[in-house]
């Protein structure tokens, strides 16, 4: 009967998921695709959860629903054009908050549910059998984390340039930018937004905690600082001026180096690439992970903020005053 | 092949779905979301057609597709920034002449 | 004694894609000092690649096992032949462009921030290219060429105009396409024999119909992304509208990531394969290409968009080695492929640079406008002369021994009528070519135009040197790419009466 109803669940996801992503497609009304996208993301982390892949369906409600919808909801700002937002100047923001919320205050309390429900890794299909098999020889319980920062690390090392590359890319292509709505959020938002923060970083901290022996991991848990960090500059905060250069920089591009230097100082010991003195001790993994996740939360942030900070050391991103003071 | 394979098949779609949507769509942030569609098509094959019933799934096409969704995200910002460009420079361009054009 | 020991030891492979990383990283983090971090970088890149052809030469091709993981499991790199070409390669023509964007991109110009973003993007695309040589490894291999295909749409980009943008948001899209077709193959390859491994995976591999699926879909990806005719259209507004330095990177070596991807599955994973049809199809566009390609390029009243259909047909060429590889003339054609990237990357990147040279010295790159070209003009016209000689494929650049290989392979295979397309090629190469010099040495009516610094003239004629003498030093890098090569045979091959 469960079996019956399991397949029942099966069918009717995978159905979902292409209707919606058929309605999305088709719509010609670009908030509605948006709004139908990031529903569409929250499928997925189901059917992920449904394939029995937790760390998917975690990255996958943090990065596939959260932070593509920030980035296309502020994309939908700058891209309406002309007429549409003088008809509707105000609302697109408001309406943009109004999704934005309820997705991010959904988000940490599925992920809890998420972890808890997860089973544990226990058989043979494919290369499980050898990845169970060299789990005591390496620093971490975590399956999906042994093949991310061990066995495939080199993958996740060009993964973690490309992140770095996405930011120099947005960088190099635009001027100056202020992001987000024009007008002030209302109070009862603002205070929900005060709560919801902390209960991200909490989440994301224990993600990151979790990662060495279950779902979760340096990914995930960035992804959802990340979140944290949109919020932050949602109810107005910025980054001060003095920060906004070489701390910037250097908090964006750290990670990344710290696992290149990693990756140069195992070659030059030993030879090879990436092979972690004393078969990858759970400190160096974890200091590797630490600095990934911090990196991986800036850099996430910021591609999705858009402009780069300009050269005089102001706040950033800068604050929308009005259209005409703009840099161009 | 396994009973999962639904979401396989739901993958196939979903990658056809956005391939055609990418090609005939005008609006630039439709093809955005094709393009990312037809991304989450192949990871759902790769996936469904990794995972046997009864057993837990591979870890590493679980990497893999966590790479792969890391990287799709890379695109989409860079697609984004560069569409958002475009718009301000063709608005910069003819601002007076064509208020209204097809990027929306 | 000791030394040459210790530098032999060296994985020289390797650290060719951790330096280009580090060094976008730095620049990245110290905008102020990107030139000279850039440069250094290059210089380092340059003296690594040439350790490495070395080493090939001195010991045969090197593997190693990324963090001691063997193949299923871990990701396995490998320098054969075709990688340490293509490591040389793009690191003589990478350094070339670096000196020339020294002067391309100033530092203290007016526009500070083109430099302050080159640098790095174009590091990020070296590093790509370079860990896409040398990676035996599926996956892996779709993570490179992701960096490739990112660092490059953000480069053709930086021109700053509509159209450039414009082009590298198509670009963007269709790459990204391309690559999510591939990595549809690369999923169902790992979901039917557990490996993502290129060697494991060539021994394991049988003929079923989802390996053909996975085979076709993995061709279709790599076909957008290298451009083969009909699905160019994306290449000529990209390559004709980024900056120069950016259009010699493009045309010269990021075009090729896709296509090297492309043999190795071709020659190695799916080689057991039948896939005589798919050979002539390939084939078939592949003449297409240069035909179409050609003549879109006569056509053209811009220089650089000239230069970017010429860059369509000729991977035309690169295509013509499916089906020319026989049992008899696999060997042949792998050297032909081969050398004809190595003297292409070199000739086109030398045109590219010439012409933004032009383009900074005229104001314009209208072939039409450039009559009474006869004074600062004049030299850049003779570079371009000479970087034109290994496109046409006249001798003895290394452009007409690659061809005049491949001539010998389809004779010896009995498909003549490739013959032909070749030869075609070749005239309206030459007609093109003979356009635009036309127009330049017509009437000489001396314009005032502004100098252009001293590295935007000569290194593209260091470049043009090499494309001419290649076909005289040929028989080095033919023993250095059939090192390690998953080929058999001579390299040339007799005709059958």
């Amino acid at each position: 009967m469960t079996l019956l109803f399991g397949h029942l669940i099966d069918l009717l996801l995978a159905v979902s998921l292409t209707v919606l992503a058929w309605r999305l497609l088709a719509t010609s009304d670009l908030f509605k695709a948006t709004v139908l996208f990031i529903a569409f993301g929250l499928l997925m982390a189901l059917a992920w959860v449904r394939l029995d892949a937790p760390d998917l369906a975690l990255a996958e409600a943090v990065i596939g629903a959260g932070i593509t919808g920030v980035l296309l909801l502020t994309a939908l700002r700058h891209l309406d054009s002309g007429a549409r937002v003088a008809r509707m100047s105000g609302r697109s923001g408001r309406r943009s908050l109004r999704v934005l919320l309820p997705a991010l205050g959904i988000m940490p309390a599925l992920l809890v549910l998420l972890c808890l429900s997860s089973p544990h890794i226990r058989s043979t299909a494919g290369l499980t059998a050898s990845v169970i098999e060299r789990l005591d020889q390496i620093g971490t319980d975590h399956p999906v984390t042994a093949v991310l920062l061990d066995f495939r690390a080199y993958d996740t090392l060009l993964e973690t340039a490309v992140l770095l590359l996405a930011v120099v890319a947005v960088w190099s292509l635009h001027p100056v930018r202020p992001i987000f709505s024009p007008e002030p959020i209302s109070p009862a938002q603002r205070g929900l937004l005060r709560l919801l923060l902390p209960v991200l970083i909490m989440t994301s901290l224990y993600l990151f905690w979790r990662g060495s022996h279950a779902p979760g991991g340096a990914f995930q848990a960035g992804a959802l600082l990340a979140a944290g960090l949109l919020l932050l500059l949602l109810s107005e905060q910025r980054l001060p001026g003095r920060w906004s250069g070489m701390f910037l920089r250097l908090l964006l591009a750290g990670g990344f180096m710290i696992f290149l230097l990693v990756a140069a100082g195992a070659l030059v010991g030993t030879g090879t690439l990436l092979d972690y003195p004393g078969g990858g001790a759970s400190w160096l993994l974890l200091s590797i992970e630490a600095a990934l996740s911090l990196s991986i939360a800036a850099l996430l942030a910021t591609a999705v903020i858009g402009g780069r900070p300009s050269d005089r050391s102001t706040e950033f991103p800068p604050r929308r005053k009005d259209p005409a003071g703009e840099e161009g | 092949m396994n009973d999962l394979s639904v979401y396989a098949a739901a993958g196939i779609l979903l990658f056809f779905i956005g391939l055609y949507a990418l090609f005939f769509r005008r609006q630039l942030l439709s093809k955005i979301l094709a393009a990312n569609v037809m991304g989450s098509g192949v990871f759902l094959i790769f996936i469904g057609l990794v995972k046997q019933p009864g057993q837990s799934t591979d870890p590493v096409p679980q990497a893999m597709v966590l790479t792969g969704i890391i990287v799709t995200l890379c695109f989409t910002a860079a697609a984004i920034a560069l569409a958002i460009r475009l718009k301000e420079l063709n608005e910069e361009h003819h601002s007076a002449t064509r208020p209204e054009d097809d990027f929306g | 004694m000791i030394l040459a020991d210790f530098l032999l030891a060296q994985p020289w492979f390797v650290w060719l894609i951790l330096l280009p990383l580090g060094g976008a990283a730095s620049t990245f983090v110290l905008p102020r000092r990107v030139a000279p971090i850039g440069f250094c970088c290059a210089l380092l890149i340059l003296a690594g690649a040439v350790f490495s052809v070395c080493q090939l030469a001195a010991t045969g091709s090197l593997t190693q096992a990324a963090g001691h993981w063997s193949a299923p499991l871990g990701i396995v790199l490998r320098a054969d032949g075709l990688a340490v070409v293509m490591l040389a390669t793009t690191a003589g023509v990478g350094f070339i462009i670096s000196c020339y964007a020294l002067g391309y991109f100033p530092a203290r110009g007016h526009e500070p921030s083109r430099a302050r973003y080159f640098w790095p993007l174009w590091l990020f695309v070296w590093a790509g290219c370079n860990a896409l040589y040398v990676s035996a490894d599926l996956f892996n291999l779709y993570v490179t060429l992701e960096i490739v295909t990112l660092a490059a749409v953000a480069l053709t980009a930086l021109e700053g105009g509509a159209p450039a943008v414009g082009a590298a948001l198509r670009y963007l899209l269709t790459s990204l396409v391309g690559s999510l077709t591939y990595l549809a193959g690369v999923a169902l390859l790992y979901a039917g024999w557990g490996t993502v491994d290129l060697s494991l995976l060539s021994q394991v591999l049988t003929e079923d119909p989802l390996s053909r699926t996975a085979m076709a879909l993995m061709i279709c990806g790599l076909l957008l992304k290298s451009a083969l005719f009909p699905l160019h259209f994306w290449l000529p507004p990209a390559h004709g509208k980024a900056p120069a330095p950016v259009s010699a990177i493009l045309s010269a070596l990021v075009v090729k990531t896709a296509y090297v991807v492309l043999l190795r599955l071709w020659f190695e994973v799916f080689a057991s394969f039948d896939r005589a049809m798919t050979a002539h199809l390939l084939g078939a566009l592949g003449s297409a290409a240069i035909i179409w390609g050609s003549l879109m390029a006569l056509r053209q009243e811009r220089l650089k968009l000239l230069i970017a259909y010429s860059t369509v047909a000729q991977i035309g060429y690169l295509f013509l080695v499916f089906p020319l590889a026989g049992a008899e003339t696999a060997a042949t054609v792998w050297t032909a492929v081969i050398l004809f990237m190595v003297a292409h990357a070199c000739g086109k990147a030398a045109m590219f640079l010439v012409a933004g040279t032009i383009q900074q010295t005229a104001g314009h790159d209208r072939i039409s406008q450039m009559a009474g070209a006869g004074g600062p003009i004049g030299v850049l016209a003779v570079v371009f002369a000479l970087a034109s000689v290994t496109i046409i494929g006249l001798p003895p650049s290394g452009g007409f021994f690659a061809k005049w290989l491949l001539l010998n392979a389809a004779l010896a295979t009995g498909q003549w009528w490739y013959c032909p397309v070749i030869l075609t090629g070749s005239l309206l190469a030459a007609a093109y070519v003979t356009r635009v010099l036309s127009w330049a040495f017509l009437d000489v009516r001396r314009n005032v135009c502004p100098v252009s610094s001293r590295v935007m003239k000569w290194p593209p004629l260091a470049l043009c040197l090499v494309a001419l003498l290649l076909g005289l030093a040929a028989y080095g890098p033919v023993r250095v790419a059939l090192t390690g090569a998953p080929v058999t045979g001579h390299v040339l091959v007799e005709q059958r009466p």
